[in-house]
């Protein structure tokens, strides 16, 4: 009896320090940005009610336009590739017996890194006087301004990425393969199917759950990008590689127009909310 | 790999040979899955030539360095802010496991075990701030902190942070599987909660904190955009900040390179002890 009086406040002692933590650092601020983006929020704390002329600001925005479209191509290059790379080394680690383990731990290294040590390194590996151009120099070739180039800056910066974190996916994608009876592809093996048969009707189809998973993972990732090109590009050459996160740090920690940056941050929110939408909605039609 | 057993032993017979044939073509696929992991560890190789290299010496990709130092590692930790970004990170990262450890174990042990009004409502709550990238907030919480008079301040940096909704979920998913009936059992022999929650919870779930405080560990010591914002003095700046304003003159590249390979030692020593642990979660939880 008297412990059943006792649950409550108990329970509720438990989890207020996190529920606390969460009210003010996470909820409050989310109201926040809804709000300072309908005001011209200023550093000094003074402000106005604006409405959604910040919204509005945005589309006659000719530099977060141009971060936009960076944003998504930049998703378009980083996704897919990361994806493959995932799928085509947690195949392989899949088939490969020898020495499986070690090779595991080497795909995987990179994700325990910082993006500013990626970033670090990987600048240098792309500079004029870097590791690949002097490479391609013993072959009379180059030099490649991998980080100077318009066209090539995404996909550089993208490679990084990729680099830095496909070891993550790669093992939720082992997993997913590691979860396929054996017995399935075994049998589609006595029936005669081709290796490419079997991964195209047994393995793809049974993997969908965890490749969903990790396109929706990388998606976000691609979007969040930030930290790698402060260090590599500063969003060069000529914004080619400025993107939705660097518009809202220039803006509010550069030009302090902290209501537009908040601004900035709902689109963000906004992308992000509905790719884990169009997930949800994937995930409860494949379970049905 | 077990295929051989699950199959009839006529068949197996007669499939001996190709079975010996399919092993013998895994060998491409190994020399492949070498090669790639070879590829994805050279950049630390590389890194790690040139930071042993003389400064403004020739080094790789022109020649293989004449003579090796580790002047410049041992550079890195006399030099200017090193040594207080690197203690810096360590605060940063190890207040942040220690309190998300146990306010997430604690709120995860009532979500799990205990019935309190609005328990599943929170919950709901804490699981959708997932949704929110940590960038929609940066303004307001940057605002927040700021008017708390947090800017510059290691609380100011790191209470922000501790409402991390990943940890309490996983604690409540592990302690949701352990038999209630401990904790009834120990409840009739007269313990108090607090003591219930130390001398049971804490120890059965030794293995995921263990896991959880790597994970936090790792993202903390990687942080970037909010110490970059929040901690704009050397007394809290962070390594990964402080790596970004290494450049001029007074820092060749094998400075830089050294600096970035000596902030690299902890997530590598983590990865090594801990990388079958590391993997093994990530399988089964999704942990990023």
């Amino acid at each position: 009896m008297r412990h059943r009086w006792r649950d409550p406040v108990t329970g509720l002692l438990f989890v207020l320090p996190m529920l606390v933590l969460f009210a003010v650092f996470r909820f409050v601020p989310a109201l926040g940005a809804a709000g300072m983006s309908l005001t011209d929020y200023q550093i000094s704390g003074e402000w106005t009610f604006t409405g959604v002329d910040n919204y509005a600001r945005l589309f006659d925005d000719p530099i977060f336009m141009s971060s936009l479209r960076v944003t998504l191509v930049y998703v378009a290059i980083y996704v897919p590739l990361t994806v493959l790379v995932a799928l085509g080394t947690a195949l392989l680690l899949n088939s490969v017996i020898f020495m499986r383990g070690l090779f595991r731990g080497m795909l995987f290294l990179p994700y325990v890194t910082s993006f500013i040590f990626a970033g670090v390194i990987w600048k240098w590996v792309y500079d004029f006087d870097g590791l690949i151009n002097g490479l391609l120099a013993h072959l009379d070739l180059g030099p490649i301004g991998f980080l100077d180039d318009t066209a090539l800056v995404l996909p550089s910066l993208a490679l990084v990425q990729v680099w830095k974190g496909f070891g993550y996916s790669m093992l939720i994608l082992l997993a997913g393969l590691k979860s396929i009876p054996s017995s399935y592809l075994e049998a589609a093996r006595v029936d005669g199917a081709s290796a490419w048969q079997r991964f195209r009707s047994i393995v793809l189809p049974l993997l969908r759950p965890a490749l969903f998973f990790v396109l929706v993972i990388e998606t976000i990732g691609g979007f969040q990008t930030f930290d790698m090109i402060y260090v590599m590009t500063g969003g060069g050459p000529s914004r080619a590689s400025y993107n939705l996160v660097y518009a809202l740090y220039d803006q509010g920690f550069k030009f302090f127009n902290l209501g537009y940056a908040a601004t900035i941050g709902i689109v963000l929110f906004v992308l992000v909310f509905v790719v884990s939408m169009i997930q949800r909605r994937f995930l409860d039609r494949s379970t049905t | 790999m077990t295929l051989t057993t699950s199959r009839p032993s006529a068949a197996g017979a007669k499939k001996a040979v190709p079975s010996r044939r399919r092993r013998g073509r895994k060998w491409p696929l190994t020399v492949l899955l070498g090669l790639v992991s070879v590829l994805t560890v050279s950049p630390f190789l590389v890194m790690l030539v040139v930071a042993l290299t003389p400064p403004r010496k020739p080094t790789v990709p022109n020649q293989w360095p004449d003579t090796l130092t580790i002047d410049n590692l041992l550079g890195t930790l006399s030099a200017s802010g090193f040594v207080g970004w690197t203690v810096n990170s360590l605060i940063y990262a190890g207040v942040s496991v220690v309190i998300i450890l146990l306010t997430a174990s604690m709120a995860g042990y009532a979500f799990a075990k205990k019935r309190f009004p609005g328990r599943d409502m929170m919950m709901w709550a804490f699981l959708a701030t997932v949704m929110v990238p940590f960038q929609a907030l940066l303004i307001p919480l940057f605002v927040l902190v700021s008017d708390l008079d947090g800017v510059d301040t290691f609380w100011g940096m790191i209470v922000p942070t501790l409402a991390n909704s990943q940890a309490v979920f996983l604690m409540r998913q592990f302690i949701r599987d352990l038999p209630s009936e401990l904790f009834e059992a120990a409840k009739v022999d007269g313990a108090s909660e607090w003591r219930i929650y130390w001398q049971l919870v804490v120890p059965l779930t030794k293995p995921i904190l263990a896991t959880l405080g790597v994970f936090v560990f790792l993202w903390h010591w990687n942080d970037f955009l909010w110490p970059l914002v929040v901690a704009q003095s050397d007394e809290v700046r962070t390594l990964t900040v402080g790596l970004t304003t290494l450049k001029g003159e007074e820092y060749p590249l094998a400075m830089v390179m050294a600096s970035a390979a000596v902030s690299v030692v902890p997530c590598l020593v983590v990865f090594a002890l801990l990388q079958r642990y590391l993997v093994n979660s990530i399988a089964m939880t999704g942990l990023k």
